[in-house]
């Protein structure tokens, strides 16, 4: 750190976080497809011109990993073609990306002719071709049933568009606001781009170049000390995923084994279940991220997201695995096998660490609903984001919170507004309400699990259903109870209930039917015998547990 | 005597601010009685009787006051430390929790000991009801009064003091709140009651139950208030007009504010920005940004011929979808602690010695707090040589150098391997940074070029950092009011009546129903015009706004943008899209003019304003440039353009005159604000006692 002024180290920290969250405000305000403006399912980076990650503003945590491969690979990729004016697109999964719907942008950033930084946005578009409209298709067992492939490819080259390839690739492409969305994310690129300039015009390559090396140095010191309180070993832990869309009672397992040596910690995946042939497969940049975003729960969460955080973690998943699938296989359901590796690295860890664990989580369930408002005569998708949210584990002194969704997004994810729910689709809302009994008795009880119900309005819809949690409900630790099931039921007009699969695609539900679902709680921590008795009592006087659970599951009779 | 006062209370200090013509401008603080904020109000006017060349009774002085303008914290204070009403909730049956989801969020995703925000109203008194009106507003099942009546029973055996009630789609259709609102006012007719259409007949259901929420939470609090302050006004002998500051930068009276408490609870620092104007015009600006750097927060707000508004805020993570001024906030204050952070990085805050400890330097300075034993801006500043240790708050409080220098020296330039100086220039730089960065959000974020506005900066401190986060921002111009201290309570003087009306309304802006669209803004304007009158403002100073939120269709978020009144007069909707792609293009970068998407309306809204009085600034007249009379000595001030100490001149402020330039660097000290002029700057003082500092070279 010779060349380095620790005043000035904090003024470039500062600022790269201030240009990363800029940049999400320019793409959460500016698109319009919900994912993005809504969910927020994107995530903004400013790399270095190595491709080290310098920061990121990540919005769902599920993409914390996911930029920093690829703009390694594009450098390798273009080698000495790349120009000041290029924007490159990629989301191809077979070359870092994470899912093949989540499609990057990259804009290289010169500073006196030579390339110093890259500001990026990777988002996830509301259509990227394939078989069905929205990515999600259950039936797929190759990636070209679920995506146009996008290897690294230049749509602007030395600041000229390329007309040609724009249009190939969106004449792929169902949805117009995909190609607006796009333009949103080159938009905050541009905007980040300025303020990258702006910092090197100030202090000069030298010096930006001196701290950000300094800084990788001081977050890389953060990590290392946070993993020198676990104690040294060998620990294994596994994680369930049941049904790979295509053979009914199908199971398979991750497993983990995380070797914690003083500064550094290596998680090994070799040992999980090879690769399915539907579309129940990971690709490594998105398991990577799912392993990153579970361990960071469990130290210190101020700790930047740049380079220097990632060089104590290493993480290995052989190809052809469960969690890194070879080519051409399907794997869009990939980033919904991060609560099952979440459950792996949790039990691994859970002996050793046990004020640091949560309890098991709410897995997730999810519904995408399509069809036509019969009174605006204009087609709806809806991503069933209220229904899905369930519980969080508890924890040691802290309990799970409520409806705050799986764990890959950890409360990132928001519900539909229900009036705008009401004026997006054409269903009525019957019910959004915390469930009775829905969350893992403990002395720290899980977050509360919701229950929706609402009636469809339109004729013919098409109801895409995906997740996990209708076989292994999320599980207590240390004597704390697990939680209850996730269910999806449809009843249609005429009386007839069908009970979707949780990967499966229904087509046809006519007008009027009854969509139910339960979203369950979280896992609990500790004995519920133990928890206050003064919490029981609130709790059931706020109807979130029956006098008889108070009973049977936390031993205290509440009329007494 | 035409008097009008502007009070402004704040955690430590109740402000006083007044102008009589011909007369300089009078100035005056009284410490705050939080446990009823009333009574420094009284006690300050008391005081004010005394001050000045013709001395009157107390009561004689009271009486001859027209207008006070009045700004509270009650409602912020009450959300805050969770002291408001035991409240109810009759809502939609199936959705009584969405108060308590907040939508599902988790502010911090990584931190697993992060819990949700308690509820305002407990779930067992938020009640669903049968009723349902479909997204037209149109009923689809009648409301189930038997369900209304039991929960009011349910209510009155809790003893509820608050009761609110929020429907969905009722922003399409009244109709259900109305019926369930008269049978609690007639069941429970002493219970504070908010019927979320009266308060905001907008869509979006969280967004609207949590305001009602909020409005019920804080109301019986503000109403007990307001009684207490009448009262005591009207026993010291005032008979004039009472105006209350609600947050988006506008007055109102007593009686509105009872009714929509929650239009109060932002209002803390609403008036700066509209202060900060007036100073700005003095210059020829018509518009600038404005800072206030307090004990414990900084906060910045952008003008452009008038502040800039949000049409939705947060307090205490609970949405509140009311216009406020569009304010930022951050905890960046003279309290602000230094650390070092795991990975070795100096940061600033946002944690903070406040009042109570203090900074360490404040070891034997006679305050409420006895001085901390973390290094804090304020002990920075002092070593730098920012602070006259024989000069704070007019040589009032002492400050300690060897208490400040020794929480540096273990804290920071220990840990760091650097001199104590260094240090302190460090935790200078870092918070001018966070500063800069707080400048940044209002800004650049909102699509505004800093390089263009004028700084008016407010506050004891803030005009120490100005140069510097000046210097971040490459801003040429700053102004430091000589009400720099008190902007708030001089930003009272100058706010103007204002009411605002929402309408929603979703249609496409090719094919709109202009008829219903004129019913509906013809509807608000007259709302609008019978609240002024009310408050007896006369229809020549009554103006209305119209403002249109339209997105790109299927877009999530709205642009809300002025509509010129002539184009809607006109019905000229090429002009009304062209304004609404300029405003995307401003905050977004970019239109879909070109695609020629679709546009959507959602809302419609009017601001109904009436203008009051405001006093004329008093003007001296213009001596020499020499400032020399005022120059009180020299001593060694960190310069961090050098970055280094230099022996500089210090100006007594309070002698300097109209026309007195001074070439940077410089300190001038006035007994409530210490101002640097960096080696950048050059300052002149104005005929108002302001200072503006120009960047070397670029005055015009």
């Amino acid at each position: 750190m010779s060349q380095t002024d620790p005043i000035l180290l904090s003024v470039y920290a500062n600022t790269f976080k201030s240009i990363t969250d800029e940049m999400s405000i320019v793409v959460e305000k500016s698109t319009r497809s919900p994912i993005l403006c809504e969910a927020k399912d994107f995530v903004t980076g400013l790399y270095d011109a190595q491709g080290n990650m310098l920061e990121q503003t990540e919005n769902l945590p599920i993409l914390a990993f996911s930029l920093a491969p690829v703009c390694r690979y594009l450098l390798e990729y273009f080698g000495d073609e790349i120009y000041e004016g290029d924007v490159i697109f990629h989301n191809d999964v077979f070359s870092y990306g994470n899912q093949n719907n989540d499609v990057a942008v990259f804009r290289p950033v010169f500073f006196e002719g030579e390339l110093v930084a890259w500001t990026a946005v990777k988002g996830h578009q509301a259509d990227i071709g394939g078989n069905v409209q929205g990515g999600y298709n259950p039936n797929a067992t190759e990636v070209w049933q679920e995506a146009l492939r996008i290897p690294p490819v230049k749509v602007y080259e030395k600041g000229k568009l390329r007309q040609d390839v724009w249009d190939f690739i969106f004449a792929n492409i169902r949805l117009e606001i995909v190609q607006h969305d796009m333009k949103a994310q080159m938009g905050a690129c541009k905007v980040g781009e300025r303020r990258v300039l702006e910092l090197l015009k100030k202090y000069g390559t030298e010096s930006y170049e001196n701290h950000k090396s300094a800084l990788f140095e001081a977050t890389q010191k953060m990590m290392e000390a946070e993993i020198a309180q676990i104690p040294n070993g060998v620990y294994c832990g596994e994680g369930m995923v049941y049904f790979d869309g295509h053979h009914e009672g199908s199971e398979f397992t991750i497993r983990v084994k995380i070797t914690v040596e003083d500064k550094k910690v290596v998680f090994d995946y070799s040992e999980t279940d090879a690769q399915t042939n539907g579309f129940v497969n990971g690709t490594y940049t998105s398991s990577a991220s799912a392993t990153l975003l579970t361990f960071l729960q469990m130290v210190n969460p101020d700790i930047p997201h740049n380079e220097g955080m990632i060089r104590p973690i290493t993480i290995n998943i052989p190809e052809g695995n469960l969690l890194n699938a070879s080519y051409p296989k399907a794997t869009t359901f990939g980033n919904h096998l991060c609560p099952p590796n979440a459950d792996a690295i949790i039990r691994a860890l859970s002996a050793v660490i046990p004020e640091r664990v949560t309890a098991g989580w709410n897995n997730l369930l999810c519904s995408l609903t399509t069809g036509t408002d019969p009174e605006k005569n204009d087609r709806y998708v809806d991503i069933g984001f209220m229904g899905l949210k369930g519980g969080s584990g508890a924890m040691h002194g802290t309990d799970g919170y409520d409806h705050i969704g799986m764990i890959d997004a950890s409360g990132g994810l928001l519900d539909q507004d229900y009036e705008m729910f009401e004026q997006q689709t054409p269903h009525l809302l019957l019910k959004h309400e915390y469930i009775t009994d829905s969350a893992g008795a403990g002395e720290w009880r899980g977050g509360l699990g919701v229950e929706t119900d609402f009636r469809i309005g339109s004729e013919d819809t098409q109801v895409v259903i995906f997740g996990d949690g209708d076989f292994e409900p999320a599980f207590g630790l240390f004597e704390g109870q697990d939680s209850i099931l996730n269910t999806i039921e449809l009843t249609y007009p005429d009386g007839e209930k069908v009970v979707p699969k949780n990967k499966d695609l229904i087509l046809g539900v006519p007008k009027g039917t009854h969509y139910h679902q339960i979203a369950g709680g979280g896992g609990g921590y500790g004995n519920p015998k133990k928890r206050a008795r003064e919490k029981i009592k609130a709790e059931v006087r706020n109807g979130v547990i029956s006098p008889e659970a108070a009973k049977t599951d936390y031993g205290v009779d509440i009329n007494k | 005597m035409n008097l009008k006062i502007g009070i402004d209370v704040g955690g430590t200090f109740t402000d006083f601010f007044y102008v009589r013509k011909g007369q300089a401008p009078v100035i005056h603080k009284v410490l705050s009685t939080p446990e009823d904020p009333s009574l420094a109000v009284v006690r300050g006017l008391e005081e004010l009787a005394k001050i000045g060349d013709s001395p009157l009774s107390a009561s004689e002085f009271i009486a001859s006051i027209e207008t006070i303008v009045h700004g509270t914290t009650v409602t912020t204070n009450t959300t805050l430390t969770r002291t408001g009403a035991k409240s109810g909730l009759i809502t939609t049956q199936g959705v009584r929790d969405a108060l308590e989801m907040r939508r599902g969020i988790r502010e911090e995703q990584y931190n697993n000991r992060y819990t949700n925000v308690e509820p305002l109203v407990p779930r067992y008194l938020r009640i669903g009801v049968e009723g349902r009106l479909d997204r037209n507003g149109q009923e689809i099942t009648p409301l189930n009064l038997d369900e209304v009546r039991q929960a009011i029973e349910l209510f009155k055996e809790e003893s509820v003091e608050a009761v609110s009630i929020c429907f969905m789609n009722a922003f399409a259709n009244p109709e259900h709140e109305q019926q369930a609102a008269e049978l609690v006012r007639k069941e429970l007719p002493n219970a504070y009651l908010s019927v979320s259409t009266d308060l905001l007949p907008s869509i979006r259901f969280y967004e609207r139950v949590s305001t009602t929420a909020l409005n019920s939470y804080v109301g019986p609090k503000l109403d007990w208030y307001l009684n207490q302050l009448k009262d005591r006004l009207q026993k010291a002998g005032f008979s004039g007009l009472l105006l209350i500051m609600q947050s988006n930068g506008g007055v109102m009276t007593p009686e509105l504010a009872r009714k929509s408490a929650a239009q109060t609870l932002l209002s803390g620092p609403s008036s700066g920005p509209g202060a900060g104007l007036v100073y700005a015009k003095i210059h020829g600006q018509s518009k600038c940004i404005v800072v206030d750097m307090g004990g414990t927060s900084f906060e910045a707000a952008l003008v452009v011929d008038s502040p800039i508004v949000a049409n939705s805020g947060k307090i205490d993570r609970h949405h509140l979808a009311l216009p406020m001024l569009d304010i930022h906030t951050i905890g960046a204050g003279g309290g602000s602690i230094g650390w070092i952070d795991k990975g070795g990085l100096l940061r600033m805050g946002p944690q903070s010695a406040g009042a109570d400890p203090g900074p360490a330097c404040y070891q034997k300075a006679g305050t409420s707090g006895a001085g901390g034993r973390l290094p804090t801006t304020t002990d920075a500043n002092l070593i730098l040589g920012f602070l006259n240790p024989d000069f704070f708050a007019g040589g009032q409080i002492r400050l300690d150098m060897d208490a400040a220098r020794k929480a540096v020296e273990e804290h920071i330039a220990k840990p760091l391997g650097m001199d104590i100086e260094r240090a302190a220039a460090g935790m200078y730089r870092i918070a001018c940074t966070n500063m800069a960065q707080g400048v940044r959000e209002i800004s650049i974020k909102r699509g505004f070029d800093p390089r263009e506005f004028p700084l008016v900066v407010a506050g004891g401190a803030g005009p120490i950092h100005s140069c510097l986060i000046c210097d971040e921002l490459e801003i040429p111009f700053q102004i430091i009011p000589r009400e720099s201290s008190i902007l708030c309570a001089v930003g009272m003087l100058m706010s103007d009546i204002k009411h605002d009306f929402i309408r929603t309304f979703v249609a496409r802006l090719e094919n709109l129903d202009w008829e219903k669209l004129e019913s509906l803004v013809a509807e608000m304007e007259d709302n609008g015009r019978r609240l002024l009158s009310d408050e007896g403002i006369p229809e020549e100073q009554q103006e209305n706004v119209i403002k249109f939120d339209c997105r790109y269709l299927k877009q999530y978020h709205e642009v809300s943008f002025p509509v010129p009144r002539e184009a809607f007069r006109m019905r000229d909707l090429e002009q009304i899209i062209k304004a609404f792609h300029a405003e995307h293009n401003r905050l977004y970068g970019y239109t879909l003019e070109a695609e020629g998407a679709a546009i959507e309306i959602i809302n419609v809204r009017v601001q109904a304003i009436g203008q009051t009085e405001k006093p004329q600034p008093h003007e001296e007249t213009t001596g020499t440039a020499d400032p020399s009379e005022a120059l009180k000595g020299k001593r060694q001030i960190y310069v961090f353009e050098n970055e280094n100490f230099e022996e500089i001149p210090v100006f007594d402020g309070h002698r300097l005159r109209s026309g007195h330039r001074i070439s940077g660097p410089a300190m001038i000290e006035q007994i409530t604000t210490a101002i640097f002029v960096s080696k950048a700057f050059d300052c002149l003082c104005d005929p108002y006692g302001s200072l503006a500092l120009f960047r070397k070279g670029s005055e015009d």
